[in-house]
């Protein structure tokens, strides 16, 4: 049996003391122009974005760079990445709850919140990919269960109907009306679906025996620290950019131990990194073109630049004096753009090598770079986005600033103090 | 009944990569322009019709690709709403053009490079009417397709179309469960290969050596 009543006292995330002033009230006197010109913005981005949706629903996907050989592109490396993304905020904020250990000041909400325009994100992603997005129904008239995309879907609905809960549940305990072992509970199934979320977002590209470079047991466990490396280093910079606002006061202390954390993070996935790579290149088979491809090959840039980016962030965490915040909050950059490099390799590097490369008729549909042949086409890149695959992607990138936003000036976001 | 499981037997020795079979693919299920649902590959040369090896010891060998019909099929196991499926009385992989969501998932899972093709705009044709056979189901935009085994000629008790156009008599098409048809005949007394075995999907054509 585990011991909730003296929890409260470790957590100073939370006060159950009735809240002072309607917190509605206090959120909504917050936010100044600056907000609003954000959320117009996001706004107008995200119509632009379902506006080219659009054109490329009714003009064909033909306009999208992806091709037979190279059938998945930016829509499912961005899924990925904002998979991950999402795992920050609710893990940093779930974490202390569950085990009821000390949390990190006031962020938990905001964090939680991140979590979501994430999520939406993610699932944005997911869906400007379809050929036939009117048929989405038929995901839960026809389920076929056995699916590994199936069951992404299912959890990641799950996941963010849970986060939704999860911040509701934060601000009722606030007023008082949410008791704090239901709380807890909420955090321990909330943090549960959390790790399920990136193992089964994993499992669509490790459960595939027809990919080299996807198929190991190990993506699951990398996905999650993957996802703990660049959803950490989200929370930091959202953290130190709404203390920079003056949305809420934080401890610089409390900055400092999200990024130790980092830092261990960042490790776990170097180590992740390292194992992997060995395991592929030392039987010196079919896995060292997946090694070579990845060091020396198209995918190199992308390779160096997480694994320096990880070693820069790991470096400005672990030295005492480098921690200031502007510091801090590069490492928290490095870290989220060290997990995009590694989702593009991931989903390149899965096609980059054809498994039946034998030269055959090549057309406009066959491959991204058709042009010069398939030699020609797997010289660099196989695939790289259209300027229509950028504009849907960063609309759906702006849906999720703007739900984030639309949180942080409505919803009680902010620390009670 | 016992249930069948029908397979295809390419005799590479004999196949001299006139792509006939490829064609009457093509016309026969009335693929719009840049689909191949069957496409012939040259193994071993830097090109297609090219040789391999140095002058003069010179060898050509092709196979021809196309939906392997897996026994084990790895497409049918991602697929999220049951599009792509296994017929369980003759084993040919089919797909649903009517439930594809589009979401390429089998493409992905696919060990075998492009023998699924995605209809990235809305189908095109050179000519103005549809050709091949009027049983064929229409092509639709942003769905995953692949061969069918000519699921429409088998209805009617025929081979594929690949079959009839072959002009070396290379291709061989049948029932594995039976032991006297002439493709078991074929895989009991050649030498076979079959393509990314170690994949454990267990394909349904046969490649003699």
């Amino acid at each position: 049996m585990t011991d909730t009543s003296n929890v409260a006292v470790l957590d100073d995330d939370m006060d159950f003391a009735p809240a002072k002033e309607r917190a509605g009230a206090k959120a909504a006197a917050w936010g100044g122009r600056g907000l609003t010109v954000g959320i117009g913005v996001a706004a107008v981005l995200t119509a632009i974005g379902i506006a080219l949706w659009a054109v490329q629903l009714s003009g064909g996907m033909v306009q999208t760079a992806m091709r037979n050989l190279d059938s998945w592109g930016l829509y499912i490396t961005m899924f990925m990445f904002f998979v991950g993304l999402s795992a920050g905020g609710l893990i940093i904020s779930s974490v202390p709850k569950a085990f009821g250990i000390r949390g990190f000041g006031g962020i938990s909400k905001v964090a939680v919140m991140s979590s979501i325009a994430c999520t939406v994100a993610a699932i944005g992603m997911v869906v400007v990919d379809l050929g036939q997005p009117l048929r989405l129904w038929e995901l839960f008239a026809y389920s076929n269960l056995g699916s590994p995309l199936m069951w992404d879907i299912i959890v990641l609905g799950t996941y963010l109907i849970l986060s939704c809960v999860y911040l509701w549940a934060q601000v009722r305990a606030e007023q008082g009306k949410v008791s704090h072992t239901a709380l807890r509970v909420i955090s321990v199934v909330a943090l549960v679906c959390a790790i399920l979320v990136h193992s089964v977002t994993a499992w669509i590209f490790g459960l595939q025996q027809g990919r080299e470079m996807w198929h190991t047991a190990l993506l699951a466990p990398w996905f999650v620290s993957s996802a703990l490396v660049c959803g950490t280093g989200l929370v930091m910079c959202v953290a130190a950019a709404l203390r920079a606002a003056g949305y809420l006061a934080l401890d610089q202390a409390n900055l400092v131990r999200l990024a130790k954390l980092l830092a261990a993070f960042v490790l776990v996935d170097l180590y992740f990194f390292g194992c992997d790579l060995l395991t592929e290149a030392f039987p010196a088979a079919g896995g060292l073109a997946v090694v070579e491809m990845l060091t020396a090959g198209p995918l190199a840039p992308f390779f160096w630049g997480e694994v320096v980016l990880c070693a820069v962030a790991a470096v400005i965490c672990l030295v005492p004096s480098l921690r200031t915040t502007p510091l801090m909050v590069a490492a928290g950059l490095c870290a989220i753009v060290a997990i995009l490099c590694k989702r593009v390799q991931l989903l390149v590097g899965g096609f980059q090598i054809a498994n039946i490369g034998l030269p055959g008729p090549v057309g406009p549909m066959t491959v991204t770079g058709w042009e010069s042949g398939m030699a020609g086409a797997y010289q660099g890149m196989v695939y790289w986005p259209a300027p229509i695959e950028w504009g849907v992607a960063l609309g759906v990138v702006a849906l999720a600033v703007l739900v984030f936003l639309l949180g942080v000036k409505f919803l009680p976001l902010r620390p009670q103090d | 009944m016992v249930d069948k499981r029908l397979a295809i037997v390419v005799d590479t020795k004999r196949c001299i990569a006139c792509n006939s079979c490829a064609v009457a693919c093509k016309i026969e299920n009335n693929l719009p322009n840049e689909v191949w649902w069957n496409r012939i590959l040259n193994v071993g040369g830097s090109n297609m019709d090219s040789p391999s090896g140095t002058y003069p010891n010179l060898s050509m060998q092709t196979i021809t690709l196309s939906c392997q019909h897996c026994e084990n099929p790895a497409c049918v196991k991602v697929c999220p709403v049951g599009a792509t499926y296994k017929d369980p009385e003759t084993g040919v992989v089919r797909q649903d053009y009517d439930k594809c969501i589009g979401c390429r998932m089998c493409m992905s899972a696919c060990p075998y490079t492009g023998v699924r093709s995605f209809n990235w705009e809305e189908p095109g044709y050179h000519v103005d009417f549809a050709v091949g056979d009027a049983d064929v189901v229409p092509h639709q935009k942003h769905t995953v397709e692949k061969c069918t085994m000519c699921w429409h000629r088998l209805a009617k008790d025929l081979q594929p179309a690949c079959m009839e156009v072959c002009i070396g008599r290379a291709r061989f098409f049948g029932d594995l469960n039976d032991p006297e048809s002439e493709v078991s005949k074929l895989i009991a007394k050649r030498q076979y290969i079959q393509l990314l075995p170690e994949m454990g999907t267990k394909p349904s054509v046969y490649y003699l050596v």
